[in-house]
């Protein structure tokens, strides 16, 4: 019930509904937002989703230590689970998670596309692989077109898809700001976090192919990053 | 008393074994005075025998490895406190580190950084010690002090920086070239007590050259006065120096010193740096938990004049009784005053305070904030708080974990029971987290820690300190059961067999506390008009909690349960105590398989850590252990896996890991939390439990 509670309120469904079917195997995600408004919450809800259909999920992180990734799952756990009020034995599901989810911590500056297929690999090689990996605290504006296109490639050998998350000065975010128009090409969907009226807006800037997008809206629980229940 | 705070340094020396920590401390009391003759480590008849630490203090009627030794350098006081370099986390350890307010970090000029620099330095910074390095055996065939700072960098990640280049290594090791002073130093005399400075040898000038800007660049990023002198050319020698201890005091900087301790060179400029880089204790921010107020954290300025706040950091068993190594943090600590136990509230008068030396104790009258002493006969456990008892503080948490392992241990020889005795005593005053006890069952002496090695650690003591040597059993995990849904009771207590009779009735519920409770029970009696009379209610309670006592699934302690009594009922002539108290014990028995009990299992927080190369062979062991990874830190070629694992699985970690990863990767281990055993592990202690049961009938 709990699972599935969870994932009906996903984020993700606007993409799986609206869009083609999510992001896909292969491709990169982002998730721009200005400071403080919640990407690490979303890219931790996007873990969540894939965790709680029993699928494993790498973390990678850049700049915070495990135990603060760990802590940051755990409260948005809890959050979940106080809020959804249901009553599955949740300590259980909570040890299933952790099984699940693998966090590596790395300095910003060491992390690339080798360290990424290598951190697959070694994944793969310990238990089930994971198909979705999520990184937080890279600086993506620093990064050029060719190395992301590296990135995909792992992905691509990985048979995973990649979101990671950006910081854009200001919390309104019209289009895509012009430090990252170059990069553009490099990820198959974009998206904007800005902060709404008692909710965070969720708006595709960038869908595959689509011409457009104008209708891929949605609004989210600001403590949660859950859809709104309408 | 010492004034001038500015003054003291409490040092620690680490080391690797063998890397020389022996003879530089020894060498350390030799310059500073306070021993009047150099004796060697190694046996004199040459044959290469290695003395330790307590047969050469022995043969020396000395201390130099006492929890703390007092001595003086260019008008400073340096308290020297041992630092045990014992892998795991240990209370004793923690203690240590954190009375110290720097350490010198000796590393061997040949081996260089070895696998235990790793485990100490982590410590220290676990512990935010600002450190200085000293390569030690630059006379040893192989040593080179560059490759050592090269490693100092690369393994242990630190910014170290050589204030200092060799004149000559090997047999040809003469001295150091000073490269702030920019003078050849080299040490004369019979012992090296004669310090000459001279002109740098024309061969070394080239070199010292380059290493003197290696230096200033390094250490102009800690001011940037010293950048602009740089650029003005008028760099003087307290500008490099004032740099040098701001990067040092903020950890971000590690000055690296060099020389043979053994060939006494090099030892009285490591001293100077001491004074001049680490920290005083006033450059040092400590913090105490306010126990009036749930142990908020709170910070101890080093005042003299505020009110005392000490925390006994050792005790040792000397010649005249218990000896109690006391850091004063706050205020003052003066021979006839009064001072409280903020654990036990117990108020002593301190008789003698004294200050040990490597070959004397003083008496001294009293002793400020910063301030490292001796109190003699204050009954107390180390890690006890003491105040004025005019605040309520304590230097460290009032909560002690229950242990989470036990063995039994038994003397081989029937005559060392009274040792065992005397250090069990000792060993339980002095780490709460060790516990002792006789089995009522078994009869045989069962020691409880909070791991194999910890347990591993005093077993050891027990044969080095106390001369007793024990076979030891199977370690034995600390279970618990709890129960994991409600389940309702009513039970009547009756007995009839001539004379007066036992009635007794209760009903109610018990269910589990709610998770992260951390109480091991909670009792209610919710009983209305009387049901049951008031004077049995405390039977009734007491019933109840002797149930817990020993499990009904394993044998293990019940923890987690609320138990509410609702209703029940007496008889004027036939209720007692006696028949309430086994009432309640019988509703439990009663009860307790339809609140389906389950075996919960003490859960250790691992941390491994090594070159990157071992992290899949490490991954492995962990997942053969039924362990959770939390994560894997990847940084400059190393890699810390953190992870949780079932303590019982734990067992003989250390040689399986050391052998999946060529011996470089290390473990440390801390009690976590207790979590539901699965089931095929459920499955099999029960099945024991029942064998073990069968037996004893």
């Amino acid at each position: 019930m709990y699972r599935r509670f969870l994932n009906a309120r996903s984020p993700l469904r606007l993409l799986e509904k609206g869009l083609h079917g999510g992001l896909g195997s292969g491709n990169l995600g982002l998730v721009i937002a200005g400071p403080g408004v919640g990407k690490t919450s979303f890219l931790v809800g996007v873990a969540l989703d894939e965790l709680m259909r029993n699928k494993p999920v790498l973390h990678v992180t850049l700049g915070h230590n495990v135990q603060h990734v760990r802590d940051y799952y755990n409260t948005v756990f809890e959050e979940l689970a106080h809020t959804t009020q249901l009553d599955e034995n949740h300590v259980a599901a909570r040890a299933e998670m952790d099984r699940l989810r693998r966090i590596r911590a790395y300095p910003q500056s060491s992390f690339d596309a080798k360290r990424l297929r290598e951190a697959l690999a070694l994944e793969a090689e310990l238990g089930p692989r994971p198909e979705l990996v999520v990184v937080d605290g890279l600086d993506v504006a620093q990064r050029t077109a060719a190395e992301l296109e590296e990135w995909a490639s792992a992905a691509r050998d990985a048979h995973a898809e990649v979101w990671m998350g950006a910081s854009v000065a200001g919390e309104r975010i019209a289009s895509l700001p012009a430090e990252l128009r170059p990069l553009e090409g490099s990820f198959s969907v974009i998206l904007a976090l800005e902060p709404g009226d008692g909710s965070v807006a969720l708006r595709a800037l960038k869908d595959h192919d689509s011409r457009d997008v104008s209708a891929l809206h949605v609004a989210l629980d600001p403590k949660t990053l859950l859809l709104v229940r309408s | 008393m010492i004034n001038e705070l500015a003054k003291i340094r409490n040092i620690g020396i680490s080391a690797h074994i063998d890397s020389g920590k022996t003879t530089l401390t020894e060498r350390i009391l030799f310059y500073t005075k306070r021993i009047h003759k150099i004796s060697e480590v190694k046996g004199k008849d040459g044959a290469g025998a290695t003395m330790d630490f307590m047969d050469l203090e022995r043969e020396r009627g000395i201390t130099i490895q006492s929890a703390a030794t007092h001595t003086t350098w260019d008008e400073h006081f340096i308290n020297i406190i041992d630092t045990p370099g014992h892998v795991d986390f240990t209370i004793e350890v923690e203690r240590a580190l954190r009375v110290l307010d720097g350490a010198i970090l000796v590393l061997c000029g040949v081996a260089g950084v070895q696998s235990q620099s790793l485990t100490v330095d982590r410590q220290m910074r676990r512990y935010k010690v600002p450190r200085l390095a000293f390569i030690n055996k630059l006379d040893r065939s192989g040593a080179n002090p560059y490759r050592v700072t090269q490693q100092l960098r690369e393994k242990l990640a630190h910014n170290a920086v050589m204030m200092q280049i060799p004149i000559g290594v090997e047999a040809k090791h003469e001295g150091v070239i000073d490269l702030i002073t920019m003078e050849a130093v080299t040490f004369g005399g019979d012992q090296g007590e004669a310090i000459q400075r001279g002109p740098i040898p024309p061969e070394l000038q080239d070199e010292a050259a380059v290493a003197r800007e290696t230096m200033l660049d390094a250490v102009s990023m800690y001011s940037d006065e010293l950048t602009e002198a740089i650029l003005e050319e008028r760099v003087t020698e307290e500008l490099i120096h004032e740099a040098v201890r701001r990067g040092t005091l903020s950890r971000a900087l590690t000055p690296v010193f060099m020389g043979s301790a053994y060939k006494n060179k090099g030892v009285q400029l490591l001293l100077d740096a001491v004074i001049r880089y680490l920290p005083s204790p006033l450059d040092v921010e400590n913090t105490a938990v306010d126990l009036s107020a749930d142990e908020a954290p709170i910070v101890l300025p080093s005042d003299p004049n505020k009110p005392l706040v000490a925390l006994a950091f050792k005790l040792e068993e000397g010649r005249y009784g218990q000896l109690t190594y006391t850091r004063v943090y706050q205020g003052t600590l003066a021979k006839g005053g009064n001072i409280e136990n903020s654990r036990t509230n117990r108020r002593h008068k301190v008789g003698r305070l004294v200050r040990m030396h490597a070959d004397s104790m003083e008496d001294i009258e009293s002793a400020g904030a910063g301030d490292i002493v001796a109190l003699f006969g204050i009954d107390c456990a180390s890690g006890d708080t003491f105040t004025d008892g005019t605040i309520d503080v304590a230097m460290s948490s009032m909560h002690v974990p229950d242990p989470v392992v036990s063995i039994a241990i038994k003397a081989k020889d029937a005559k060392a029971q009274d040792n065992l005795a005397k250090a069990l005593g000792r060993f339980v005053r002095e780490d709460p987290t060790f516990r002792s006890h006789v089995d009522p069952e078994s009869n045989e002496t069962v020691i409880s820690g909070m791991g194999e090695l910890h347990l591993d650690v005093y077993v050891e003591r027990m044969k080095r300190e106390y001369n007793v040597e024990v076979q030891t059993g199977a370690p034995q995990v600390a279970y618990r059961e709890t129960i994991s849904q409600r389940a309702d009771y009513s039970y009547v207590h009756k007995k009839q067999t001539g004379g007066s009779g036992q009635y007794a009735k209760v009903a109610g519920y018990i269910e589990p506390l709610p998770e992260g409770d951390g109480r091991i029970w909670e009792f209610s009696n919710e009983v209305r008009g009387g049901a049951i009379p008031t004077e049995f209610m405390g039977a009734v309670e007491k019933g109840f909690a002797s149930a817990l006592v020993k499990g009904r699934l394993i044998g293990f302690p019940t923890i987690g349960v609320k138990v509410v009594v609702n209703d029940g009922q007496s008889h004027a002539v036939d209720s007692s105590e006696m028949a309430f108290i086994s009432a309640a014990r019988g509703a439990f028995r009663s009860c307790y398989s339809a609140a389906r009990p389950i075996i919960l299992e003490p859960v250790m927080k691992l941390a491994v850590e090594g070159p990157a190369e071992f992290q899949g062979a490490a991954l492995k062991t962990i997942m053969q252990r039924r362990g959770t990874v939390i994560g894997t830190t990847e940084e400059a070629g190393f890699c810390r896996v953190e992870a949780e694992v079932p303590l019982a699985e734990m067992f003989g970690y250390a040689t399986d890991l050391r052998s999946q990863t060529q011996g470089k990767a290390e473990f440390t281990m801390e009690f976590a939390r207790y979590l539901p055993c699965p089931n095929e592990v459920t499955k099999e202690l029960l099945e024991k439990y029942a064998d073990r049961r069968k037996d004893e009938e």
